[in-house]
């Protein structure tokens, strides 16, 4: 294992221990890792990598700082307590620094599969080979990588708080191209346990995607209906999510903001189907179980029946406003059907199927209207079936409009999102605006 | 004197030291901008800096680490001892929101062994772990090696000795944290004081970068870097309307010393760009269509970056990319022949510039920093290459474009600083604007995306301005232009002169997977084209 609970607290208590002022928290995160990049249908780079944060915050009267190194013997830990002091003492007041949280008890985190922390050199070459093996029977060109990780975080605190959460990630996701360079198509996995990857049915689907990409034609930017798969719809609600704060909100600098003063928790600004949860405890989703200043994470639900139901709040805001805190949760669990994506696609008489979308950025936080473009396959829906390849289109779209036009949902899925675990559904949308075309393949 | 010429001097100093100076430093070709104002840091701090460092210590384990990897079976290896210490004073509107100084140190050994590569990383810096990355990293080449469809060759480079150290003035870790937080909160003061100005967020972030490299072909490299950069957000909230509007300092971050955030005179400038976030509020909304525009190069040099700096990168050509940052709309056999913009257009990319965030003595594989022509009178005539990249397009040497952005990272293709050369006209600002009949000028970063072939592009900007008859009229709101790469650049009819000509640059530019972040700028005047303006208001 990269790291105990009981070498988290050797680490933890050590630091503490070297202290001299009155409030300190300590953090570690300790991760194992290996990843296989391969392209144009053979072995990139590839590596293994040990790695080890532990950041130090020390406070007294308001003044506060934080120091991060990597050495974990007494002597190296008791430099880094003494910078995050030194810096302290010197660091102006700040107002909104908290006293450290007492014990606090936590969901049980069972995240963890030794079979993920096991996968070494030769397993990612052998994955690798299944991804690529479709791809070179067809001849067509791959790209892609294999990533595993272990890790584990630790958080302990002057208070006698002490935390700590392991977990493992598998990763896999291949484009494959073809040889006149007009086709192009993605798919990828990611799961905690290793069975949670298929690795076939990636290999099988960016090949099959592919091929059937070839000679795309172009249609004319404009409203559509479109079904976008999971890491799709994932993408675009990224920046919903990170919308979501109970202060920013207050301070009318938000979406989630009222005009002429107050927030829009209670407002049924969704379709009614839009339930979005988090859940640490999640049994075939488990995240992490503490948040910040080790705040234990609960399973929440955010909107309901499309009314939003709460934000995120952190401690010193919740403290100000005289409410609970709610920390930055470890997943979004967004609730679909049991729809396969192929009774989606029936569903839809005329509309643009898109596999995910690339360099998504937020073009206007009051709106949350964001830019980006479809990528890796591409297809018009004519009665229910896929007639035809197009060319990739650049969006211009909100995920709040996309949640408000939700005509259908699929079967949630894992994607793979900037750190979080992250399971939407694929879904059919009406009324979404494309804006551009654009000649990548 | 030029700020290259005071390169040199730290170069010189180093030189008597007995260490050599990276060749491409010596030259002193123009555009060398922006110039430092003071004098830089003394060769003897210079060499001060190299013969003191922590990391002579654990020299001993990264030469053993070559030796391991050697025996193993590896027929190429390099190991860096790298630490990175990063220094950060955040302020929320009258508060000191955060202080942060990290360290992250550690060592990471790469190999060929079989013809297939292998990497691997520990912060444990004894003679056990690196035995162990060491072995580890040549298994994992040998094993991929079944992988391999052609193997992988490096083009040759000269063994070299030497050391660099990044010109600065002030060390930006030697300043206080009271000065750093009063700078800070000084400028957040100026801005809330404006009426209107709900909110300020200012930080100043100081980087420095220390490298040893050993390679198997007896290069030994030590280079220290520092980087800073200062951040600077007012934000007006109009609560009865529902609207919020923020405005960001456009000061670039740079590869310099704490002189730099000095000079972006944060308090000085905050009163001006706290009313720009007003009148961003309640500015007029813009009238879509095909429209002329002025790219300020604190806009333009992201535009360059995105159009030009990530479709010149020959990985991304040859497919190498293709999964996560995506191929480009250039093939590898048209330098020479692509035509990308008229005949004032040229880029040059440059690893020796003054100030470039992605400036250095040499690269991660020991091949010195250069410049060299991507872009030639509108045509296509270079690529970004590596030792592995070099041989692929028929060149003997790399263009020194390796890089890792931690030990624990294996290095791979990154971008050089690429510019864009002012025109021979002269021309200011002011010139550009009095030229125009109908347009906007676009000022800062907005956001930004680009497809992942670097055709189509749409990005929005922190200010801007309307112009009519050759002035600036009255302020816009919800400006975003988009465009194809070609058709933009083949649209440029006015470049700014020398005296225009800026640096801006990011700490953040992504790629790889596991995703990498690498720092580099790219210089440029501003310049007049014909894009697709979208209102991204949402109403009017």
């Amino acid at each position: 294992m990269t790291l105990t609970a009981k070498e988290a607290k050797t680490i933890t208590q050590a630091a503490l221990k070297a202290a001299t002022l009155k409030e300190i928290e300590v953090r570690v995160e300790a991760s194992r890792a290996g990843y296989l990049r391969f392209a144009n249908n053979q072995a990139q780079t590839s590596g293994a990598t040990e790695r080890i944060e532990i950041s130090v915050t020390a406070s007294e009267g308001g003044r506060s700082a934080t120091a991060t190194g990597t050495a974990r013997d007494a002597k190296g830990l008791a430099a880094l307590v003494g910078r995050a002091e030194a810096l302290a003492r010197l660091s102006p007041v700040d107002p909104e620094q908290m006293p450290p949280l007492g014990p606090q008890r936590y969901v049980e985190g069972a995240a963890r599969d030794p079979k993920v922390a096991a996968l070494g050199a030769d397993a990612r070459a052998e994955l690798a080979g299944k991804l690529m093996r479709p791809a070179n029977k067809a001849r067509l060109q791959a790209a892609g990588m294999v990533e595993h990780v272990d890790r584990a975080s630790a958080l302990a605190n002057s208070a006698g708080l002490f935390a700590f959460y392991a977990d493992t990630e598998v990763e896999v996701s291949m484009t494959c191209r073809t040889g006149d360079g007009t086709g192009s198509g993605w798919a990828g996995a990611i799961a905690g346990r290793a069975e949670g990857v298929d690795v076939e049915a990636v290999a099988a689907r960016a090949a099959e995607k592919a091929e059937l990409s070839r000679d795309p034609e172009a249609i004319a930017p404009g409203s559509y209906v479109v079904i976008l798969e999971a890491a799709a719809a994932a993408e675009l609600l990224s920046f919903l999510f990170s919308g979501m704060n109970q202060r920013a909100a207050d301070e009318g600098r938000s979406f989630f903001a009222r005009p002429g003063g107050g927030v829009r928790v209670g407002e049924a600004l969704f379709h009614k189907s839009v339930t979005l949860r988090s859940d640490p405890g999640d049994r075939a989703h488990p995240s992490a179980i503490f948040g910040e200043g080790g705040l234990p994470q609960a399973a929440t639900t955010w909107i309901e029946g499309g009314v939003v139901k709460a934000l995120p709040c952190g401690r010193y805001w919740a403290q100000r406003q005289g409410g609970a805190p709610r920390p930055s949760p470890g997943s979004w669990l967004l609730a679909g059907s049991q729809a396969p994506l192929a009774d989606l696609i029936r569903g839809v008489d005329r509309g643009v199927l898109v596999t995910r979308f690339w360099y998504n950025r937020l073009v206007e936080p009051r709106t949350l209207l964001a830019t980006g473009l479809t990528r890796d396959g591409t297809f018009l829906v004519e009665g229910g079936k896929i007639s035809r390849s197009i060319k990739n289109l650049r969006y211009n779209e909100s995920p709040a409009t996309l949640l408000k036009n939700v005509l259908a949902l699929g079967t949630p899925e894992r994607v793979a999102l900037g750190g979080r675990v992250v399971v939407v559904p694929p879904m059919v949308v009406a009324g979404f605006n494309f804006a551009s075309q654009s000649d990548a393949v | 004197m030029s700020s290259s010429r005071r390169s040199f001097l730290v170069a010189a100093g180093l030189a008597s030291a007995g260490v050599a100076w990276p060749r491409g430093l010596r030259a002193s070709p123009d555009h060398r901008l922006p110039a430092a104002e003071r004098p830089p840091v003394t060769a003897t701090s210079a060499a001060a800096l190299i013969s003191g460092s922590r990391l002579l210590a654990d020299e001993a384990l990264a030469g053993q680490a070559l030796e391991i990897a050697r025996k193993a079976g590896a027929s190429y290896a390099d190991v860096r001892l790298v630490l990175w210490q990063r220094d950060r004073v955040s302020v929320r509107d009258d508060h000191v929101s955060g202080v942060g100084a990290s360290e992250e140190y550690g060592i990471g050994v790469r190999v060929l062994a079989d013809g297939a590569w292998g990497f691997a990383a520990t912060s444990t810096l004894d003679r056990k772990a690196i035995a162990r990355i060491a072995q580890e990293a040549v298994a994992i080449a040998r094993r991929n090696a079944r992988l391999i469809r052609s193997p992988i060759e490096l083009v040759a480079t000269p063994a070299v000795q030497g050391a660099w150290v990044s010109p600065f003035e002030i060390d930006p870790f030697a300043v206080p944290l009271q000065e750093k937080a009063e700078l800070l909160l000084a400028a957040a003061r100026a801005a809330m004081t404006v009426p209107g100005i709900r909110h300020v967020s200012a930080s100043a972030l100081a980087v420095r970068e220390e490298k040893l490299l050993l390679t198997s072909e007896g290069s030994r490299i030590h280079q220290v870097l520092f980087r800073v950069m200062p951040s600077f957000t007012a934000t007006a909230v109009d609560r009865r309307r529902g609207r919020f509007a923020s405005r960001d300092h456009e000061a670039p971050p740079m590869l310099a010393g704490w002189e730099h955030v000095r000079a972006a005179a944060l308090v000085e400038s905050a009163p001006t760009i706290a009313m720009e976030a007003l009148q961003k509020l309640y500015a007029a909304p813009v009238e879509p269509g095909q429209k002329t525009v002025i790219l300020a190069p604190s806009n333009l040099w992201l535009t360059i970056h995105e159009s030009i700096g990530h479709s010149t990168e020959l990985d991304r050509a040859l497919g190498m990319e293709a999964n996560f940052a995506g191929t480009s709309f250039i093939a590898p056999d048209q330098a020479g022949k692509l035509k990308i913009g008229g005949e004032r257009i040229n880029f040059f990319a440059d690893r020796t510039q003054a100030g470039g965030l992605a400036t250095t003595g040499w690269d991660d594989e020991a091949v010195p920093g250069q410049r060299w022509a991507l872009v030639r009178e509108g045509t296509l005539v270079g690529w970004q290459t590596t030792r592995e990249l070099a041989g692929k397009i028929g060149e003997a040497e790399s263009r020194g474009c390796l890089y890792a952005d931690s030990y624990a990272s294996v290095a791979f293709p990154r971008m050089p600083n690429v510019s864009l050369m002012p025109g021979p006209e002269g021309y200011t600002t002011e010139d550009l604007i009095n030229a125009t009949d109908d347009g906007i000028l676009i000022s800062g970063r907005g956001s930004w995306s680009i497809d992942q072939q670097r055709y189509n592009f749409q990005f929005g900007g922190q200010f801007f301005w309307e112009i009519k008859k050759g002035r600036l009229t009255r302020p816009l709101r919800d400006v975003a232009y988009q465009a194809n790469t070609i058709d933009f650049w083949r649209s440029c009819d006015m470049l700014g002169g020398e005296g225009t000509y800026q640096l801006g640059g990011s700490f953040s530019d992504g790629k790889g997977e596991p995703s990498q972040s690498n720092a580099v700028s790219h210089g440029c005047p501003p310049a007049r084209f014909v894009v697709n303006v979208l209102n991204t208001g949402g109403d009017k």
